[in-house]
This record gives C-alpha cells, sequence and structure tokens, in this order.
C-alpha cells in the first residue's frame, strides 16, 4: 500500500492557509488525517497538493460553546467545559488512538463511505470503477445503477448528529470572507459534493446557542463493535425541562443518508401533547419513516431503520415518565 | 500388545503381529501409547528413580507415565513466558517484511480483476522497457504444478491459460523501487475473454460448460466437484427410527484468519547458486518441495528460512504462489526480490475457513443414547484445492467423538467456485459441523426432558478405546471437563432459569492432536518428527529442529522437553529452528501435531545426550547411572547428594574423546486406523476434549449478543507451560467468537468479495471480549510427551455451540446460521414473535426445564460410566472398548457378525443418495470420467 505522493503545505496561520488555498488548483485540507490519508492510500482522488492545518492556531479554540475545528476529539471528550452530548457524542468515535489524531473539522467534514468506493484501486478496477471516483471512466453507482446522478455514499461521522441536536452553528472562512449558517444547512445531498464548501473554504468552529447548558441529551449509536467501527445509524437527541414539562426536544440521525438528518420538526410537534412512553414510540416511527438507508454499509438498510426506531427510543427514554 | 486397543472389533491380536518390520494399519492391533514409534525407550516408571524433590511419592490420578522417570522438575508444569518472547516485545523480531538483503528489488504482483476469464494475451513489453524494471515474469516461466496436497496440485505460480477468481495471479515484475514496479505492473495489458463464473456452491455440483479445473480422467463428471466423501458406519436402521430427532440446515459463513502480519517473502539466488527464501511459513518443509517441483531444481540447492511468523492459525500453511513468484523473478533478475501483501491481497489468497452448507441430523433413542449422527455438507472451496481434500473428511469425520454413537452416516463435497480458496483454519473442518452436531445434542436434551450436560455425561467414549470408524482414543478428559464447567459456571442454579435475554449454553469439542497420517510422509521411511542436539564445551544445549514456531510456542516447548530431561535451566537451551539447512526435517505446524510430535522426539534425543553425560558421571563418580539423579547443572549420588559432579564436568569428561556431543530424536505414530477409504482422515496418536459454558446476554430489541462469561475446560493432556495453554484457550475463545458472532466474508451481488479488510472483516475487539476463566484439563496421555496433547486448535471448537447453545436459553431461537450478526438474530426475532403471537419482542416466552424420569436414568448411567472410566484411567481395567459397546455388542467380535442391520460402507448406492435435500450427496450423480466408458 503506497502512498501517492503529494506536496504539503503547513501555513502557520489562517490567513496564509486561506491564502495559499486560493493560488491551488487542486488540493485537499489534512487535519487529523484519520480519514483522508487511508483514502489517499486506497488512491480515492488524492490531490497533488495537501495543505495541513496542523500549526494554525486559530482553529484550536475550545470552551462550553466554542469548539474550534481543529479541537482533537480526544480533547472533546477530556475536557469537562464541553457539553455533556458532545462528549458523550466524541467518547463513541472510533477508538482512543484514532480519537487522539482525528478532529472535530475533520469529523464534521468526513467523506462519505460505501461499499463500492472504500476499496483499493485493484478492487474498483475490478467492478469497473464507481461515480464517486471514477478514473475518468464515466462510471455509473454500483449501489443503485441507472438511477441519477447523485451519490448515495453514507455519511458517517457522530457529532453531527449532537450538533444538529443542540441547534449548533457552523462557521466557514474562505479568500471571500466568512459565513455561517445553522448546522444542517452544511450538508448537501449528494455524496460527491457532500457540503456547501467551496473550493479553499474551510470550517473554522462551531458554536453552540449561548443556552445549551440547559439542554440535556444522549446519544445512541449502532455498530457491530464498541470500537472503530463507524455508525451504522446514528440518534442524538437533546431537550430542555422547565418546570418539570418538556420546553424543547431536538432530534438528529447520522449514518443512514447521505447527509445528517435534522428531525427537530418532528420532534418539537410532539412536545405539545407528551404523552411519555406513546410519544416517544410515535416518535421513534416517524424518524425510522424519514429515514432511507441504502445498501452500502455492513448492516443492511432495512435492519438499520428498523434500529432507528430503537435507538430514538432509547435516546428518549429519560422523557419517559414525563 | 495391551488389550485396550481394537483395530477392529473382533480383529488384530498378537497372531497377526508382523514380524518383518512393516508397518500395517488396519491388520495389528494399535500399537501401546508410549511406544513412540520403533524405538520403545521408555520402561514403565519404577517411582523410585523420580527425586522425591519433584514428587516422586505422589501417585499420579490417571496411573504413571512413560516419561515419569524423566522429570526432572525443571521446568514442565510450570508457567514459563515463550523462550522468543524478549524478542517481539523489544520489536527485534524479524518478521517477513523485516528483511532486508543488500541490492533488493521489489516484487509486485498483477492480479486478474476477473472472477473467471481466459488470458488471449499478455502483453509486457511496456514493463519491460520502464526505466528501473528489472525482470517481469508470466505464467509462462513457470508452468509446473503445485499444491499442498500431492494428490490435489492444481496451482501455478501464475495463471497458465485463465484466471479463477478476481485477484488471481496473472504476472509480476521486480523493480528497483515499490513505485516503479507498481507502475510497471499496471502497463502490463491483459487481454481477457470473460467466462461465466460460479459463485454459489450448489452452482458447483452441476455439470459446467468450462469446469474451474480439469482433473483429466479423475474429473468428476464435467461438473466442478472437487472432492465427495461417503462414510456410513454402524445401524443407520435405528437412526431413521429414533424418536428424539433434531434435523437442521445450516448456513456458515466462510472465515479468513485475520493474522496480522500479511505474507511477506524474500528471494534470493546466492553466489553458490543455491536459493533462499525467507517466508514466514507454518509449514516450511512443504514450501521447501514445492520450489523445487516448480523451478525445476533439486531441494538441497534451496534453503528455506522461516522468518518470525506474525499469525498463522492455517493461513500460512500452503505454498503460495507468491513465494514462486519472488523466486521467479529472483533467479530472471539475479538479485534478491522482495513482495508484501496488501491487506486485501492477504484476502485473496485466503485459504481461511470454508463456506459451508451443513444438514445436521442428531438422533437418540428411548434410553438416552445417541443412535446416530447424520451429516450432509457441502463446502465452497473457491478456486483452488488447498487442503479441501483432507477438510471434506473433517466435516464428517470429526464428529465420531467424543461420544459413543449408534451410527454415523456422512456425505460430503467439496466444490470449485469463483472465489479465492478456501483452506485450512485453526480447528480445521471440524469447527462448522462440531457447531452443527453440539447445537442438535441440545434440542434432543430439550426434546428428551433432560439436561444437557447429563446428555452428554451419560454418551461419552471411555478413555482407551476405539470411535465408530476406527480412531484409536487414549486418554480423554471429557467428563472432567463438563463437570468442572459445570460446577465453576453454576450451571445448576442458571440453565434455563435466567430472565428473558439472558442464557447459558454448553458446547463440547473433541480434535486431533496431531495427523496420524501426515500429508508429505512415507510411513517405512521417515519420522513425523526430528530433533538434533548438540552440547559444545560450553555445557548449552542447542536445538536444531525443523518445527514452525509461528507464534504457539513449539520453540518454547521443544526447549522445555530438553531442558526437563537434562534438569537445565530453559536459558542454556538455544533453538534453532529457522532454516532447512541446519534443521531436521519436520513436518510444519498444522493439525496441532508439534508440540505432541516434535517433544516427544525431543525427548528422545535429549535422553540419548542425558546417558551419555550420565556414563561420564559414572566414570567420574563410580555409582551407575540408575543411582545417579541429575538434578540443576548437577548429577549426583541418590543416597547421599554430597557426592556429585556438575553438569559442565560431565559434559568435558563426556567430550574428552568425541569432541562436541551430538544425538538425535525422532518420532512416529504407531500403525492405526481402518481399511476403509479414507480411514487415515482424522486418525491421530491422541485427541484433545474440551467443554465450555458461555453466559450470554442478548438484547432482543436489537439482536445483540454480548458474551458475557466463558468458562473454558481444555483437555491438553498435561500442561507443558500452563501460561501457554491458557493463552490458547483465551485466544481460541476470541477467534471462535469471531466465528460465532460477527466474522465472515461477504461477497456481493457481483460475486465481489465487499469486505477485504480489517475495518469491516469484523474482528472482535477488547471490548466485546467476555472474561475467559480458562481451566486445564490434564489426562495424562499415555503417548504424549510428558502426558501433553494439543491445545492450540481444539480450544476453539466449544466457544461456537456455547454461544448458540446459549442464544437458545436467553430468547427460545435456535441458531442454524452463522455468523448470528445483530441483523440476521433480530430478523430471527421478529419471526419468532410473529410465531408466538407476541408484538413486543419484551414480552417473549423462554424455554423452561422440567426434568423427565430419563434423567434420573442418565444421571445414574453417567455416575456408573465415571466409575468405569476411572478404572480405565488407572490400568485396573483395559479390556477392549469400541463404540458399541454401549449398544450391546461385543468388542472381540465383529459387528456385522452380531447385527444384521450394521452397515460399514464408504461408496454409495443410489438409495443412500436419493434424498433429496442432500447437497453434497448430489456430487455422487457424476461419474468419473475414467469410470465413463469410452465416451
Amino acid at each position: 500500500m503506497r502512498m501517492p505522493p503529494f506536496t504539503l503545505h503547513t501555513p502557520d496561520n489562517l490567513a496564509k492557509a486561506i491564502a495559499l488555498a486560493a493560488e491551488l488548483d487542486s488540493f485537499d485540507w489534512i487535519s487529523g488525517g484519520t480519514d483522508l490519508l487511508p483514502n489517499y492510500k486506497w488512491k480515492l482522488n488524492p490531490k497533488p497538493d495537501v495543505i495541513s492545518l496542523s500549526k494554525v492556531q486559530e482553529l484550536t479554540a475550545l470552551s462550553g460553546t466554542v469548539i474550534g475545528a481543529m479541537v482533537r476529539i480526544h480533547d472533546l471528550v477530556e475536557n469537562e467545559s464541553v457539553h455533556p452530548l458532545i462528549r458523550e457524542t466524541a467518547g463513541t468515535i472510533a477508538s482512543v488512538m484514532i480519537r487522539r489524531s482525528a478532529t472535530v473539522g475533520g469529523n464534521i467534514c468526513l467523506d462519505t463511505r460505501c461499499y463500492w468506493f472504500n476499496q483499493t484501486e485493484e478492487w474498483r478496477r475490478s467492478i469497473d470503477w464507481c461515480h464517486k471516483c471514477d478514473c475518468d471512466t464515466g462510471a455509473d453507482c454500483r449501489v443503485i445503477p441507472n438511477q441519477n446522478t447523485l451519490c448515495v455514499a453514507t455519511y458517517q461521522a457522530d457529532l453531527a448528529a449532537a450538533f444538529i441536536a443542540l441547534d449548533a452553528t457552523i462557521h466557514l472562512a474562505s479568500a471571500s470572507g466568512a459565513r455561517s449558517m445553522p448546522f444542517a444547512d452544511f450538508f448537501e445531498l449528494d455524496g460527491m459534493t457532500r457540503n456547501v464548501l467551496k473550493t479553499g473554504e474551510l470550517v473554522t468552529h462551531v458554536t453552540l446557542p449561548d443556552d445549551a447548558k440547559n439542554w440535556q441529551g444522549a446519544y445512541q449509536k449502532l455498530r457491530l463493535r464498541e470500537t472503530w467501527d463507524f455508525p451504522e445509524a446514528g440518534v442524538a437527541a437533546a431537550w430542555k425541562i422547565e418546570g418539570g414539562k418538556i420546553a424543547g426536544l431536538r432530534l438528529a440521525t447520522t449514518g443512514c443518508e447521505s447527509i445528517p438528518g435534522d428531525h427537530s420538526e418532528l420532534a418539537d410537534g410532539a412536545i405539545g401533547e407528551w404523552a411519555g412512553k406513546d410519544s416517544i414510540r410515535e416518535l421513534a416511527e416517524g424518524v425510522r419513516k424519514a429515514v432511507k438507508p441504502v445498501s452500502n454499509t455492513y448492516f443492511p438498510p432495512a435492519y438499520r431503520r428498523k434500529m432507528l426506531r430503537v435507538l430514538t427510543r432509547r435516546a428518549l427514554s429519560p422523557l419517559e415518565h414525563l | 500388545m495391551g488389550k485396550g486397543y481394537r483395530q477392529a472389533p473382533g480383529k488384530g491380536g498378537s497372531s497377526k503381529k508382523r514380524t518383518d518390520g512393516k508397518r500395517q494399519a488396519g491388520q495389528q492391533d494399535f500399537g501401546v501409547p508410549g511406544s513412540g514409534g520403533s524405538d520403545p525407550h521408555s520402561k514403565l516408571q519404577d517411582l523410585d528413580y523420580v527425586p522425591e524433590s519433584v514428587g516422586g511419592w505422589k501417585k499420579q490420578p490417571r496411573g504413571p507415565h512413560v516419561h515419569d522417570r524423566h522429570v526432572t522438575g525443571t521446568t514442565i508444569g510450570k508457567s514459563v513466558p515463550l523462550v522468543d518472547a524478549n524478542w517481539k516485545m523489544t520489536g527485534q523480531a524479524q518478521y517477513g517484511d523485516d528483511i532486508r538483503l543488500p541490492g533488493e528489488l521489489i516484487g509486485k504482483i498483477l492480479r486478474s480483476p476477473h472472477h473467471y476469464a481466459k488470458i488471449k494475451s499478455i502483453d509486457t513489453a511496456a514493463a519491460e522497457a520502464m526505466d528501473g524494471v528489472v525482470a517481469v515474469a508470466t505464467g509462462q516461466d513457470s508452468v509446473n504444478k503445485f499444491g499442498v496436497l500431492p494428490v490435489t496440485k492444481d496451482e501455478h505460480a501464475m495463471a497458465q491459460d485463465k484466471v479463477r477468481h478476481v485477484g488471481d495471479l496473472v504476472a509480476c515484475v521486480c523493480a528497483v523501487d515499490e513505485a516503479t514496479a507498481i507502475d510497471a505492473m499496471n502497463s502490463i495489458s491483459v487481454d481477457y475473454e470473460i467466462l461465466p463464473s460460479i459463485h454459489d456452491m450448489e452452482d458447483g455440483l452441476l455439470d459446467s460448460e468450462n469446469p474451474i479445473h480439469d482433473r483429466g480422467k479423475y474429473h468428476i463428471g464435467e461438473s466442478n466437484v472437487q472432492k465427495r466423501v461417503f462414510q456410513q458406519f454402524g445401524d443407520l436402521d435405528s437412526m431413521s427410527t429414533a424418536p428424539f430427532r433434531h434435523e437442521a440446515d445450516w448456513e456458515v459463513a466462510g472465515l479468513h484468519h485475520g493474522f496480522t502480519e500479511p505474507h511477506a517473502v524474500v528471494a534470493h539466488w546466492d553466489p553458490s547458486g543455491r536459493l533462499t527464501v525467507w517466508s514466514p511459513q507454518q509449514v516450511p518443509h512443504y514450501l521447501h518441495r514445492a520450489l523445487s517441483a516448480v523451478l525445476d531444481i533439486p531441494m538441497h540447492q534451496i534453503n528455506v528460512h522461516r522468518t518470525f511468523v506474525g499469525g498463522g492459525f492455517g493461513g500460512k500453511s500452503d505454498p503460495f504462489p507468491h513465494e514462486m513468484c519472488a523466486a521467479i523473478l529472483a533467479r530472471k533478475s539475479g538479485r534478491p526480490v522482495r513482495i508484501n501483501f496488501d491487506r486485501e491481497e492477504v484476502y485473496w489468497i485466503n485459504r481461511g475457513r470454508h463456506p459451508s452448507r451443513i444438514q445436521m441430523g442428531v438422533f437418540a433413542d428411548d434410553d438416552g443414547r445417541i443412535a446416530g449422527i447424520e451429516t450432509d455438507a457441502l463446502i465452497d472451496g473457491g478456486a483452488f484445492a488447498s487442503f479441501g481434500h483432507v477438510t471434506t473428511y473433517y466435516n464428517g469425520v470429526l464428529h465420531t467423538a467424543p461420544y459413543e454413537i449408534g451410527g454415523f452416516n456422512y456425505t460430503g463435497a467439496r466444490v470449485w467456485t469463483n472465489k479465492p480458496a478456501s483452506g485450512a483454519m485453526r480447528g480445521h473442518g471440524a469447527v462448522n459441523s462440531r457447531c452443527a452436531v453440539e447445537v442438535g445434542l441440545d434440542a434432543v436434551a430439550e426434546q428428551m426432558g433432560v439436561d444437557p450436560m447429563t446428555l452428554r455425561l451419560a454418551n461419552l467414549l471411555p478413555p482407551h478405546s476405539r470411535t465408530i470408524t476406527g480412531f484409536r482414543i487414549t486418554s480423554t478428559g471429557m467428563r472432567e471437563c463438563l463437570a468442572k464447567v459445570r460446577e465453576l459456571s453454576g450451571w445448576d442454579e442458571k440453565f434455563r432459569n435466567m430472565p428473558l435475554g439472558k442464557g447459558i449454553g454448553v458446547g463440547c469439542g473433541f480434535f486431533i492432536s496431531g495427523s496420524g497420517l501426515p500429508i508429505h510422509w512415507d510411513p517405512e521411511n521417515f519420522p513425523h518428527a526430528t530433533v538434533h542436539l548438540q552440547c559444545d564445551m560450553d555445557g548449552g544445549v542447542t536445538v536444531h529442529t525443523g518445527a514452525a514456531e509461528i507464534g504457539q510456542g513449539s520453540d518454547t516447548a521443544v526447549a522445555q522437553a530438553v531442558a526437563e530431561v537434562l534438569a537445565l535451566p530453559l536459558d542454556m537451551i538455544r533453538i534453532r529452528s529457522k532454516e532447512s539447512d541446519t534443521a531436521p526435517v519436520d513436518l510444519g505446524s498444522y493439525s496441532s501435531r508439534v508440540t505432541f510430535m516434535n517433544c516427544n522426539a525431543a525427548i528422545r534425543a535429549a535422553i540419548e545426550l542425558r546417558d551419555k553425560v550420565m556414563k561420564a558421571a559414572h566414570e567420574i563418580l563410580g555409582h551407575h547411572p540408575d543411582v545417579l539423579v541429575i538434578g540443576d547443572r548437577r548429577i549426583y549420588y541418590k543416597h547421599d547428594p554430597a557426592v556429585g559432579v556438575s553438569w559442565l564436568e560431565a559434559v568435558h569428561k563426556a567430550q574428552a574423546d568425541v569432541g562436541s556431543l551430538i544425538s538425535s530424536g525422532a518420532y512416529r505414530t504407531a500403525p492405526m486406523g481402518g481399511v476403509h477409504k479414507g480411514a487415515a482422515a482424522g486418525l491421530a496418536p491422541a485427541y484433545s476434549f474440551s467443554a465450555y459454558v458461555a453466559e450470554v446476554d442478548v438484547d432482543v430489541e436489537t439482536g445483540f449478543v454480548k458474551v458475557a462469561k466463558a468458562w473454558a475446560a481444555h483437555d491438553c493432556g498435561k500442561a507443558l507451560n500452563p501460561l501457554a495453554v491458557k493463552g490458547q484457550i483465551i485466544g481460541s475463545c476470541h477467534m471462535g467468537m469471531g466465528q460465532v458472532l460477527s466474522e465472515e466474508m461477504k461477497y456481493g451481488r457481483d460475486g465481489h468479495l465487499m469486505n477485504p479488510d480489517l475495518l469491516d472483516y469484523k474482528i472482535m475487539s477488547v471490548h466485546e471480549m467476555p472474561d475467559v476463566v480458562p481451566i486445564i484439563v490434564e489426562s495424562n496421555d499415555p503417548e504424549g510427551p510428558f502426558g501433553a496433547k494439543e491445545a492450540g486448535e481444539g480450544p476453539l471448537l466449544p466457544i461456537l455451540p456455547a454461544v448458540c447453545n446459549a442464544i437458545y436459553d436467553a430468547i427460545g431461537i435456535r441458531i442454524d446460521e452463522l455468523p448470528v450478526t445483530p441483523d440476521r438474530l433480530h430478523k430471527r426475532i421478529e419471526k419468532h414473535c410473529k410465531k408466538m403471537g407476541v408484538d413486543d419482542p419484551l414480552d417473549l416466552p423462554i424455554p423452561r426445564y422440567e426434568p423427565s424420569p430419563l434423567q434420573q436414568r442418565l444421571m445414574e448411567r453417567a455416575e456408573a460410566h465415571a466409575a468405569r472410566d476411572h478404572l480405565r484411567d488407572i490400568q485396573e481395567d483395559r479390556s477392549s472398548y469400541v463404540n458399541g459397546v454401549l449398544f450391546g455388542f461385543d468388542p472381540d467380535k465383529p459387528m456385522s457378525e452380531q447385527s444384521d442391520g450394521w452397515r460399514e460402507s464408504v461408496t454409495p448406492t443410489a438409495e443412500d443418495l436419493a434424498d433429496p435435500k442432500k447437497r453434497a450427496a448430489r456430487a455422487w450423480s457424476h461419474v468419473e470420467r475414467r469410470y465413463q466408458g469410452d465416451a
């Protein structure tokens, strides 16, 4: 397994990084490298230039409401000022070793994954490639052939669900300036483009609403092994209790489609006439119906959908008796 | 001749003893255990000779052992770290990928992107013209066939006329660096004509226009059947009418070994014109033979150098095509060539456990006896034969023990498909069908209303007996294994007594301890294992052995055996086991043979060396060796320990006229087994036994199974090194748990292997590992070195059925598909809910246990059998015993004379194959070409 050759750039501040990005034709950002480098070794769309963010100090802020893109996931788990739901979710990502390298920004921008894509070059040659990495052959999608131009590779990052559940805002920067948006709006329903990042743009940090500390939450993750494995389905729930009643409820899913799912509207609609277990059951069924996984990860899609129901129920179980 | 061993009921006996020294299986009585071959060195122990300091006064619970008088209390039975542990821990062990020779070239292999295709042409011109490329080779450079089994050689270094699976080798290049080699490899153009490929094993049973291999006149019809087996023994009629029956149709996924170190090889032709190949091989000797055959050079011009092996588990026991490629490229280029595999290539060479479809019938009669086992096993061999010939037998014959059975009816077939080749993997051939048998027993016990523990205990073959197909059972600790796990797990309180989702289950296992008739072996000429010792003036002993240390501890075991006899500390023993140039031939690390055979050879060699030194001590001290005791680096007079001589002094005296002391020891098995076709498969000089209890938590809403705890009792005869045995037990549990719960080679809808990597090939992590309680049972095998038997493979078998049976206890679902991944179990739970008429799986009813009157009878029988077995162990009763005595047969008369229904057949009749459900039986619908007449 050989790394394809690339030129590594290591700018030491954000301005230089952005300037450099504007100059290069084709490049990737690299932070922890735990996603990018394995993909490069498998020749999955490697680029001639790679810009490392490891020396960019502006991206490492960490507090109760601000999380820099270059914060290591391990530090999220260990830092007590971080929101408990974020910490819990971060603690389920990959393994401790990987978490020590992997970063928040890298996890948010995780490349989408697919059985027909995350394979070596020789393997992909044996299936005549696929359209996410077609090596100029114009190959079709291997999951759902003859469909359309969309890629159905699955977004399998955990943190996104928690950020959406906590109503976080994501902040981007590029040569044309900074911009911000609700976390869920960052993603684009296509396994190839994945998100709204333009060439030369990067995620700088994520902020949580000021009252995030009043929200509690839970994250439930489906995976075969309690380490390493990407989420085959993930459900994050966050709620706010006021006067013994649910004052706010948000739900998000990940690991099932090309983008994470925001089901907060559905959840919010349920709190008016909250009926404990029954409401939870109904919500869980709603989530199951809203999400449509395809057959491109370890577990079959039908099972993953059914498990969404169970995971939602379990995430919301603290609200059973309200 | 001991009376206890019958080669066949009514046959054998001293009158038929041959005097010409020839060894003829099937005609003589089994050899007396402990003879260990043609030179029975050992007399039965005279307790006087064992020094009191090491427990000479102790009576052994299972009687004395022939090696007792060689016990010096030095290291046997003590937990010692493996002798090569520090090399590994400090990173100084050299594995395949660590070998670097000056001027090396990097080799790369071009592989097939097609499942099945004819090669019309290969153009290597562009590659050859590239700067930095030194040599290119294709199938034309090596036309000789090879294969691990002499009867099924069907591999070439590279494809000759067609490729048989994605990843099959097409060509290879070597260049000055890896990048150039990859570029060169990619510049080779191959013109293929794609052929229709076969992916489902049942399609392999059909006639094909283009069978994957052509075996000439031995080809079975026009099909892809590589091997078929039929065996019928016993009273099949009572099987078909048995009142308690469980029949299941198992689907078992293929498995890969998942060893840490990918394959790697370095080949170099030295200035003397000799070839040296460095490879992490389990079986260097077979590689040696295959290299000679493929390269057309005599064996004496080849030195096979085994590197440290980063895990093998059967996956490094074939001679491999990439090893041939490295040698071919090295010959062409005149420089050393190194080839390292990527992980994906490891899956393409595979040789893992066969994907299997097994129909298993377990039947029992009104007396709670196992009336019979009926098995039909169709196994998917992938594109090459590998060990498959043997695997096809093992799927059946390895469940003829540990239970006494009324009948045995086996049909097995192995087919070629366009997948990476299956082969031998830890527990070779026995694992899948053992799981099916043990789950069947559990189901039958439930039908009877008896405790599955009791059912097993009341049907065990006694020690010193013979199985239904003619295996010689010497020692067995099966009963003790069961008793221990029953007690330690709290079985009696927990069984069928826990809430929904919590369950407990038991499973047993039985495995060969060395293959009695190994692959490349001439029973008249070669021993199975040979050990040479050399002791020079420094007093240390160098052990030359060909046994392949693959992490299992074979270097340590042989060092311990020598150290024990010579009463030397382990650091005075040096192992040289790596090179064929300096090591006597050993048949390799497979079939769990090394400790048993190599240590027996080592003991023999050490005794010879010791006798030389004792003779010298005699000359110095004036006391006869019979009254001399060898202790820690000192030889002294038994009745006055103050009178003695140091080891070194005695060694120097012994060397006075001859220089360095050398000795040689060898081991070969006694003639064993029946005379029917296939009688040699599964034959072993001893067998290991094990029983596990597993406790599981099943999440009924998600289908997740977590093994909470496992009690794992294994009878290894004698734990030479308890630390190593426990390590093997725990490691086996981990591997077996992977197979039962998560590991599988997944093939996509187009036949592609979807998970050739360690992320999606799900090996259990530390989080999934239960608390394993390793329990060592010592049955003191009469032929094993110091009583030892294998502990490397057998301990894997019982964890699978124990978990399956525990799942049944927890949620009432009988498993018949492996692995039991959450999605599969969830599907079963949904179906089960429907059947039981419940909406919420949390409301599922769970099985409960009401003992029937039979339970009491079986308990009494188990107790009587325990007393019987004890007497047989301590040699007060060694009357002959064969499978069938429990059913009223006389062991001293031929079975067929005692029952009209008795059958012993290895060729099926049409009636035998009539059952349309039996898949493997369909393999017999074809006629081998040589019997097809002129057409």
